[in-house]
């Protein structure tokens, strides 16, 4: 069983018998399910898990659309085309615990 | 195609019609994608089929937002490596005559609001096409058999006071036939497409309405009982495997009538 906290969100992932579960802790202590059963025949189940968690819960800031696949990046910060001066969001691919605090 | 050994992916899979579907297909032994608006709904549909056994993922996501369904899409691509069966199920409701008129001059007092109409449109057809685009995408991209399911409503033929409503599901219906002859012209001959158009259904907005409502409603029924979300669930897997079924709306009504009329 491994925890991992990303986006301010602690998520859980451990093995069962039927493949890879994701779990994620509540704010009340709950435990919701965030997928069951998966990756049961795959190798790298886990570092799936984890990728999947980046997919399903995206960190940040989003540029959205029309191409979300833009490959423009400005440091660590991908702008997502064509209009880079669009007033939409950002997307940002680090982790909040990722980056030095602004002083 | 068999439902067993699929990937599904359900919108609006959270709750009602939709997470009828997601739960009738994990125990079809499909693998399901469960996506829907609220994420403590979207929580208990996965913790119920997980419950079942089956291979199930959770997203929440806003199906009228590009960016949204491109995530969805590929975090059931990257769950269960492929896609085939995508019920697009996420639909909303409101209400509201296109105009009011004081009673005393007979002047409008009020007309339907923007906000209104738009917000249904957005979700019930916006979001539907986006689905179905990126679905459809996804499966061609990928080689993989497929089929196309939007939720359309019998209130296709239309109602008073569900302007916006109506409009939506009537384009919805339309879909199949739209689709499946793009789908003709570019080659691509491994999607189905099939709408299912429900008449009055067991879900928590009709089962919590007044009873005296709810049994006049049911007058114009003619089996006199609201259709099981399961029935519904039922027909959608038996247009999984009927490879014949295709490029049409099926309508699963109990015969439910105009007053004095005919079937809608």
């Amino acid at each position: 069983m491994k925890d991992i906290v990303y986006n301010d969100i602690t998520f859980v992932i451990e093995k069962n018998d039927g493949g890879w579960d994701i779990s994620r802790k509540l704010t009340n202590e709950a435990i919701a399910v965030v997928g069951a059963n998966l990756f049961a025949d795959l190798p790298d189940g886990e570092a799936r898990a984890q990728a999947l968690i980046r997919t399903i819960f995206p960190v940040g800031i989003k540029l959205v659309g029309p191409d979300v696949a833009h490959p423009n990046r400005v440091g660590e910060l991908r702008v997502v085309g064509p209009d880079v001066g669009h007033p939409n969001f950002v997307h940002w691919n680090e982790d909040s615990t990722s980056c030095s605090k602004l002083t | 195609m068999e439902i067993k050994n699929s990937v599904a992916l359900v919108t609006g899979g959270s709750g009602g019609i939709g997470e009828a579907v997601a739960k009738f297909l994990a125990k079809g032994g499909a693998r399901v994608a469960v996506v829907g608006g609220s994420q403590m709904n979207v929580d208990r549909v996965v913790k119920d089929i997980r419950d079942m056994g089956g291979e199930v993922l959770g997203i929440q996501a806003d199906v009228t937002s590009e960016a949204d369904t491109a995530r969805f899409i590929q975090a059931t691509l990257e769950a269960f490596g492929k896609l085939n069966i995508v019920v697009a199920s996420a639909g909303i409701i409101h209400d509201g005559m296109l105009l009011t008129l004081d009673k005393e001059t007979g002047k409008v007092s009020r007309k339907m609001g923007l906000d209104k109409w738009q917000s249904v449109i957005d979700v019930n057809l916006t979001g539907t096409f986006l689905t179905l685009r990126d679905a459809a995408e996804a499966m061609v991209n990928g080689g993989w058999e497929g089929l196309l399911v939007p939720i359309a409503s019998v209130n296709k033929a239309g109602q008073v006071g569900q302007i916006n409503y109506s409009s939506s599901k009537v384009a919805v219906a339309l879909l199949p036939k739209i689709i499946i002859g793009e789908f003709l012209m570019r080659g691509i001959r491994n999607i189905r497409c099939v709408g299912i158009a429900p008449g009055y259904t067991a879900t928590r907005m009709l089962t919590e309405m007044k009873q005296d409502a709810l049994k006049a409603l049911l007058e114009n029924v003619h089996i006199g009982r609201l259709i099981e979300p399961d029935e519904i669930a039922t027909i959608i897997g038996h247009c999984v495997e009927n490879g014949a079924i295709n490029a049409t709306t099926i309508e699963i009504t109990g015969g439910l009538c105009y007053p004095s009329g005919v079937a809608k």
